[in-house]
């Protein structure tokens, strides 16, 4: 829809070939476009499961009218939207009857949320120096700003606790960044941000970073992660059945704090210097992951021992994604591997650092190049199939080519650093967990977190209370 | 605030904020598909290729003259230079005489 609004835009008529399913999303997109009129053409079920018969059966006796109709005919104007300012009053009522109508207006994930009055936004705002008015950045799909006001109004809901709020500012312009691709956020694979913080606010928020750090718990973690679906909902706009066609689906991630205790002593980076930002600063990274597995009982006492096992499952939990590899967004796959602190130990006790980590799994973590091509071709329909074509134009590195063997061995991302590796959970179990990256829809991005001056003092005051 | 039942009352704001946009015009419609150029777009998946196949030979016996500016010619809709391409689409269409355009596919 994104290039059809460029095109009319441009004032070039266009007409939109949307399967059945996502007629609904289309014109929801549309609204956010500013184009609420755009003209679809409807191809009726999804081509993906069609024979060349009924898709032609189907192209040629509803689509073809549909375009040219699209192309010829003008539809209705789309009326003005009309809706509520930042700080109008709403609705008045208990808190059962407010948590009604939130969700009768679609406001809500389905939880009870903490009715935000003015006087708890105003609580969050007390936490940042920023103008309640000031715009971070504009988000797709519905094209609202990003404010501190909505943060703070959003963070209330969640059940935040208002001295989370310099957390959720950093989130929210993360969330504003380019660079992660938020107007994908409703692609059909569904999948969900993970919040990776560092930092000395992992403490003096509450934040867990030990065992069961990705369990719901811990308000810190759990609120904050709350807070990240429900600013996607009411200000990115995606909603289930309307902007976000997730599949499946998961519901939101609780926040992962790294184990920084632990990382200091083994003289690891956390994850934020990926960013070139410093250990010791406070900081939020996110990204999008459509799914991963744990890896129990990792056993051994040497990296040589510990690192097939994890190299292995990392591959494993490393498929289709492989599209973000080799696609339409070259090099995009950026694996996550969390180790829990005493594998990270042991790997590191042998002087072993982080990158090589990431180098081991680039030269282990890897499948025959026509295993490799499957998931491009048969397997997806994707348009790039060859491997050895790519390695030809230049667009992908050499070593995916070191021989013409369709048996060779050949990474899942470009290069070592595409692989991603935090720290946290258990102390003492030697487990891990890796997750499936959704390449440049969610592409890692790190924000600092900006303190407002006498944060120790507010914080002290927001402790008593 | 309470009500006369000592229930409490709360009074919430909105938790969206101001759409950027408005609704804007679409670009005027044609009078006619014949003798005129159409742009095909693509983001690479679900059989956009074959569907554009479809409907060429289509339109291209209902109209005469239609013609066609093949997706190969963009590029992909959806992959990591979307911004770049979408932004370059109005100078594109210029140089290609450009009148009209069929993106897909929404799926």
């Amino acid at each position: 829809m994104r290039a059809s609004a460029a095109c009319e835009l441009a004032g070039v008529p266009t007409s939109s070939l949307v399967c059945e399913g996502f007629i609904g999303q289309a014109g929801t997109t549309s609204a956010g476009l500013g184009l609420p009129n755009l003209p679809l053409a409807l191809v009726p079920g999804h081509v993906g499961n069609q024979s060349d018969e009924e898709m032609k059966q189907n192209v040629l006796g509803v689509t073809l009218d549909a375009v040219v109709s699209n192309l010829l005919e003008a539809p209705e104007d789309a009326p003005p939207f009309d809706e509520p300012s930042p700080r109008e009053i709403v609705f008045e009522g208990s808190f059962e009857e407010v948590n009604r109508h939130f969700t009768e207006c679609e406001w809500s994930d389905g939880l009870p949320i903490v009715p935000p009055t003015v006087e708890k936004v105003e609580e969050f705002l007390a936490f940042t120096d920023r103008d309640p008015d000031e715009v971070l950045g504009v988000i797709l799909a519905d094209n609202r700003s990003v404010t501190i006001w909505s943060i703070a109004v959003n963070g209330v809901m969640a059940g935040c606790r208002p001295e989370y709020m310099p957390v959720l500012v950093a989130l929210a312009e993360a969330m504003a960044d380019p660079e992660y691709g938020v107007e994908h956020s409703g692609n059909t694979p569904g999948a969900e941000t993970l919040i990776t913080l560092n930092g000395p606010i992992i403490k003096q928020l509450g934040f867990n970073y030990e065992q069961g750090v990705l369990r719901d718990g811990f308000q810190a973690n759990s609120s904050v992660g709350r807070f990240w679906r429900l600013y996607l909902r009411n200000v990115a706009g995606f909603l289930p059945h309307k902007n976000d066609k997730a599949t499946f689906g998961n519901t939101w991630r609780v926040v992962l704090a790294e184990n920084e205790d632990v990382l200091a002593a083994i003289g690891w980076p956390p994850t934020s210097a990926e960013f070139g930002l410093e250990a010791g600063d406070n900081t939020v990274t996110i990204a999008r992951y459509t799914g991963g597995d744990m890896m129990a009982s990792v056993y051994g006492d040497t990296p040589e021992r510990v690192l097939p096992y994890i190299a292995d499952a990392v591959l494993k939990q490393n498929t289709w994604q492989l599209i973000f590899t080799v696609g339409k967004s070259m090099g995009s796959l950026r694996p996550l591997l969390v180790l829990s602190p005493i594998l990270a130990q042991t790997i590191a006790k042998a002087g072993w650092s982080k990158q090589d980590v990431k180098q081991y799994l680039f030269d282990n973590a890897r499948l025959p190049a026509w295993e490799f091509e499957r998931y491009l071709g048969d397997w997806t329909d994707h348009v790039i199939r060859s491997l050895e074509a790519e390695v030809n134009l230049g667009r992908i590195p050499r070593v995916f080519l070191e021989s013409d063997d369709p048996n060779r061995l050949v990474p899942i991302v470009f290069e070592p650093d595409d692989f991603m590796i935090a720290v946290a959970g258990d102390p003492l179990r030697n487990n891990a967990i890796t997750f499936a990256h959704n390449g440049r829809l969610g592409y890692p991005v790190a924000k600092r977190i900006e303190l407002p001056a006498g944060w120790e003092a507010r914080l002290a005051e927001a402790r008593a209370r | 605030m309470t009500n006369s039942t000592g229930e409490r009352r709360y009074q919430v704001v909105w938790p969206r904020s101001k759409r950027q946009l408005q609704p804007r015009p679409l670009a005027p419609r044609l009078d006619t598909l014949a003798g005129k150029t159409i742009a095909q777009l693509w983001d690479y998946v679900y059989r956009g290729d074959e569907v554009f196949e479809l409907l060429e030979p289509q339109l291209e016996a209902r109209y005469p003259g239609v013609r066609f500016v093949s997706w190969r010619e963009f590029g992909t809709t959806h992959g990591a230079e979307e911004r770049e391409l979408l932004a370059s689409l109005p100078q594109r269409f210029r140089e290609l005489g450009v009148d009209a355009a069929i993106s897909g596919m929404g799926c």
